[in-house]
C-alpha cells in the first residue's frame, strides 16, 4: 500500500524457505514423539539448554550469518519461516533467543573481527547466551536518560550502574550494556556506548524479580566497579544510540510479537471442536483474520529486511498490532471458554491453566520491547506528524 | 504489483482525476450516473476487462480488477463499476454474450416462484442503480451451484431506495417477469470474487480517509499549533495507520490468489479497519467532517454502505472460523501458515 509513506510488498516464499519449513515441522514432530515437547500450560519462550543444543545441532542458530562465524548464510525469510514454526509449536527457544535475534546481529554489524570470531561461533553452537542491558530503574521509555557510566581506565572501562527487567540475566553468559561514556551535554543521544559484560565478572550482582505471572525471568543487575577490557566496546564509542536503534528493529518486527500466546488459541481450537455457536465462530473468525493479516505484515517486513531495507515504521506497526492482538486473544479465549462452557467442573485442565497464566502474562505484551505509546509516536512521525 | 497492474493504476487514476469530482458525487445522490466517467471506462475497455480477449475483453485477472476498484474506492467513484465488471465475466462464463452498457448485480439465496424462464411474484432487494443499467443480473443459489438470471430493468416495478452513501439501491418487484437463465458454476466462488472486489473498494476508501486525516491534522491549528502535534491525535492516527496497513496486506493477498480463506479473512479484517477509519477520521476532523459539503463523508459513508456487502463482516467471520474449527492443537498452526498457499501443500 502507499498511503502515508507506508509501503509493504508481499514477498514470495522461496522453495528453500518452504523446504526449511518442512524440515522444522519434521523436527517438531520428532520432539513431540520423543516426549521432549509436551503441550504447554504456560506462556513464555522457555529456557531449555538441551532444546537449544538440539536446535544448534541443526544449524538453526545464526542461520543467516556468514559460514566463517558458524552461520549458514541462509536468507532472512528462511529465518522468519523457521522462527514462526518453532514459536507456533511452543518450542522453548528462550536460552539462545536474544543472542540469535539481537546480540549476534549487532556484533556482526558493528563488532570487531576479533569479537565476531570469539562470540558468534559460540552462539551458533548453542553454548553462549546473552541478555539486554538497556532499561534502568529511572530509564524506561526514556532510554536516553540512562545513568549507567563506563569510565575510561588503563586497558579498559570501569562500569557502574543498575540495569533492570533484564530477562535471563541469572542464566546467560553475557550482557550487552548501554552505558554513558561521556557526559550528557547538548545532544542527549550522544556519548552513549555499547559494552559487553561477562556476567561472572567481579562487581556484577544479579537479583531476581518475580513477575506477577509467577515467573523468574526478570532480574535487576547491579554493576559496581565492573572492569571490562578495551575489547568489550562494540562499534564506535559514543555511537551506542544509533546502534541500539538498529537493534530495536530486530526486536520489534519478529513473529514472537504475535505468536507468544498462540498456544492458547491452538489449545482453544483443539478443545472447542467443530460444533460451535455462531457467536463463537464470529469471535474466533475475527481473531483468525487478525492473525492472518499480522502474519502477512510480518512476512512483508521480513522480506524488506531481506532486501536490505529498514522498515522501522512498519516494524513498529507489527509490534503495536501484534501485542494488541495477543491481549485480544486472551479476552476472546476467555469469552469463548465461557460461552461454550469449556473449562468448568474440571474440564480441559490444560486450557484452564493456559488461560489463567495468559491473563496474568498479558499486561506485559504491550510494554516489553517498547511500550505501544512510544511505538505509536514512532509511527506518527513516520506518517508525517510530529 | 506487476507491470500491467502499475499501468492499470496509472490509467484509472488519470481517468478518475479527469471525470470524478464533487459535482459527480453530488449528482449520484440524485440518482444520476457520472456519465463521462463511465463512457471513458467503456471506451478504454475497463468495464469489460475481465472478459477473455476472444469475447472483446483483455483477459484481465480479478487481481487486476481489484487495482481499478481500489483506486475507484479512494475516489468514491459512484456507479455500478464492480457490478458491471463482474457481471460481464458472469455472462461470458455462462455462455451468454457480453452486454454493451452497464449492468447491475445481486446475489440471492433462493428464487421462489421461478419456473423455467418465468419468475412469478419476484422480489429483489437493494439492487444497485437498477434504472441506469442495461440488464440486471441475479446470481441465485441452488445448493452449491449458481444459476445466473438475466433480466430487463423495464420488466420490474421499481421502488427507489439508497445505500448509506446515497447511491441508488432499489426494491424491485414483478408479478411475473421473463428472465434468461444459465448455469454459472459454483455460487460461493462468485460470491468470493464479488466480495474480494468490494474489499478492494473498501480499502481504497479507508486509505483515502487516513491520508486526508493526516493532511488535515497538519493543516488545522488549535491552541496555536497544528492538531497533529498533539499526542492524543498522533496516537489515534498511528492506530488507524496500523489498521490500514494490516488490511492492505491481507486484501492484497486475497486479490493475488483469490483464495476463499484469504478473502474471508480480508473482509473480516477490513470490517475492523473500516470501523476504525470511520471513527478516527471523523474524530480527527471534528465538526467539519460531519458536514455534507466536506469530502470526508463521501468516503466514510461508502465504508458504511460497503462493509457488509456481498456477505457481512460477521458472515465472513463465520466462514473463516469454519475453516479452522475441528482441528487439533498440532494441526492448527500448519493450517494458518498454509492458508492461501497458491500450491496446496
Amino acid at each position: 500500500m502507499s498511503a502515508a509513506n507506508l509501503y509493504l510488498e508481499r514477498p514470495a516464499l522461496t522453495p528453500a524457505a518452504e523446504d526449511l519449513r518442512e524440515e522444522v515441522r519434521t523436527f517438531i514432530a520428532e520432539q513431540r514423539d520423543s516426549g521432549a515437547l509436551p503441550p504447554p500450560e504456560r506462556i513464555g519462550l522457555g529456557f531449555d539448554v538441551d532444546m537449544t543444543q538440539r536446535i544448534a545441532d541443526r544449524g538453526w542458530i545464526g542461520l543467516t550469518w556468514p559460514r566463517q562465524y558458524g552461520g549458514q548464510e541462509r536468507s532472512a525469510l528462511e529465518r522468519y519461516v523457521m522462527n514462526e514454526e518453532l514459536l507456533a509449536a511452543s518450542v522453548p527457544v528462550g536460552a539462545h533467543w536474544v543472542a540469535d535475534r539481537q546480540s549476534g546481529p549487532v556484533l556482526l554489524k558493528f563488532g570487531t573481527e576479533e569479537q565476531k570470531r570469539f562470540y558468534l561461533p559460540q552462539i551458533a553452537s548453542g553454548n553462549c547466551y546473552f541478555c539486554i542491558g538497556m532499561s534502568e530503574p529511572e530509564s524506561g521509555s526514556d532510554l536516553a536518560s540512562l545513568k549507567t557510566r563506563a569510565d575510561r581506565v588503563a586497558g579498559g572501562w570501569r562500569i557502574n550502574g543498575r540495569k533492570i527487567w533484564t530477562t535471563n540475566a541469572h542464566r546467560v553468559h553475557y550482557m550487552i550494556a548501554l552505558a554513558r561514556t561521556s557526559p550528557a551535554e547538548g545532544a542527549r543521544h550522544a556519548g552513549i556506548s555499547q559494552l559487553i559484560i561477562d556476567l561472572k565478572a567481579p562487581g556484577v550482582t544479579v537479583t531476581p524479580i518475580i513477575s506477577m505471572a509467577g515467573e523468574h525471568d526478570f532480574n535487576e543487575v547491579l554493576l559496581e566497579d565492573v572492569l571490562v577490557p578495551d575489547e568489550a566496546l562494540i562499534g564506535t564509542e559514543g555511537n551506542g544510540w544509533n546502534q541500539v536503534s538498529a537493534e530495536l528493529a530486530y526486536e520489534r518486527s519478529g513473529p514472537e510479537r504475535w505468536l507468544s500466546s498462540f498456544r492458547l488459541i491452538s489449545e482453544l481450537v483443539d478443545v472447542l471442536g467443530a460444533d460451535t455457536q455462531p457467536s463463537t465462530q464470529e469471535e474466533l473468525g475475527r481473531l483468525i483474520s487478525h492473525l492472518l493479516a499480522l502474519r502477512q505484515l510480518s512476512l512483508a517486513v521480513a522480506g524488506m529486511i531481506e532486501q536490505g531495507k529498514s522498515p522501522n515504521i512498519e516494524a513498529s506497526i507489527v509490534k503495536d498490532l501484534g501485542t494488541k492482538f495477543e491481549q485480544e486473544a486472551v479476552r476472546v479465549a476467555r469469552n469463548i471458554a465461557s460461552a461454550e462452557d469449556l473449562v468448568g467442573n474440571g474440564r480441559a485442565p490444560r486450557l484452564r491453566a493456559l488461560l489463567m497464566h495468559a491473563q496474568q502474562y498479558a499486561p506485559a505484551f504491550t510494554i516489553r520491547g517498547g511500550t505501544n505509546e512510544i511505538l505509536r509516536g514512532i509511527i506518527a512521525r513516520g506518517i508525517g506528524l510530529r | 504489483m506487476n507491470e500491467n497492474q502499475t499501468f492499470f493504476r496509472a490509467t484509472i487514476e488519470r481517468i478518475l482525476a479527469d471525470t470524478v469530482g464533487k459535482a459527480e458525487l453530488d449528482h449520484a445522490e440524485e440518482r444520476q450516473l457520472p456519465e463521462a466517467f463511465f463512457s471513458v471506462l467503456v471506451e478504454n475497455g475497463i468495464t469489460s476487462m475481465l472478459l477473455p480477449e476472444d469475447t472483446g475483453g483483455i483477459g484481465a485477472s480479478l487481481g487486476d480488477a481489484a487495482i481499478i476498484l481500489r483506486a475507484a474506492g479512494a475516489a468514491a467513484a459512484p456507479g455500478p463499476l464492480l457490478e458491471t465488471m463482474l457481471a460481464q465475466k458472469l455472462l461470458a462464463s455462462s455462455g451468454l454474450g457480453p452486454a454493451q452498457g452497464l449492468l447491475s448485480l445481486v446475489f440471492i439465496n433462493e428464487a421462489p416462484g421461478l419456473v423455467g424462464s418465468r419468475w412469478s411474484d419476484a422480489v429483489l432487494h437493494d439492487v444497485p442503480w437498477s434504472q441506469a443499467v442495461e440488464k440486471i443480473l441475479i446470481v441465485s443459489r441452488s445448493g452449491n451451484e449458481a444459476r445466473l438470471l438475466v433480466s430487463d430493468p423495464a420488466g420490474w416495478t421499481t421502488e427507489p431506495g439508497m445505500d448509506a452513501a446515497g447511491e441508488p439501491r432499489d426494491l424491485l418487484t414483478a408479478e411475473a417477469i421473463d428472465v434468461t437463465s444459465a448455469n454459472c458454476g459454483d455460487y460461493d466462488s462468485w460470491l468470493c470474487a464479488a466480495s474480494m472486489l468490494r474489499a478492494a473498494q473498501i480499502l481504497g476508501s479507508a486509505e483515502w480517509s487516513l491520508r486526508r486525516s493526516i493532511e488535515y491534522a497538519s493543516e488545522r491549528k488549535q491552541f496555536g499549533r497544528e492538531i497533529g502535534k498533539f499526542q492524543a491525535v498522533q496516537q489515534m492516527l498511528a492506530e488507524l495507520a496500523g489498521h490500514i496497513l494490516a488490511a492492505a496486506t491481507i486484501v492484497e493477498a486475497a486479490a493475488d490468489d483469490c483464495h476463499p480463506t484469504m478473502i474471508a479473512a480480508a473482509r473480516s479484517r477490513l470490517g475492523d479497519a473500516a470501523d476504525a477509519a470511520i471513527a478516527i477520521s471523523h474524530q480527527v476532523h471534528g465538526a467539519l467532517g460531519f458536514s455534507q459539503e466536506y469530502a470526508l463523508n463521501s468516503r466514510t459513508r461508502r465504508l458504511m454502505a460497503w462493509r457488509d456487502d456481498f456477505g457481512s463482516v460477521l458472515y465472513w467471520r463465520r466462514v473463516l472460523a469454519r475453516q479452522f474449527t475441528g482441528l487439533s492443537r498440532e494441526a492448527f498452526w500448519p493450517a494458518i501458515a498454509d492458508a492461501g498457499a497458491t500450491v496446496p501443500r
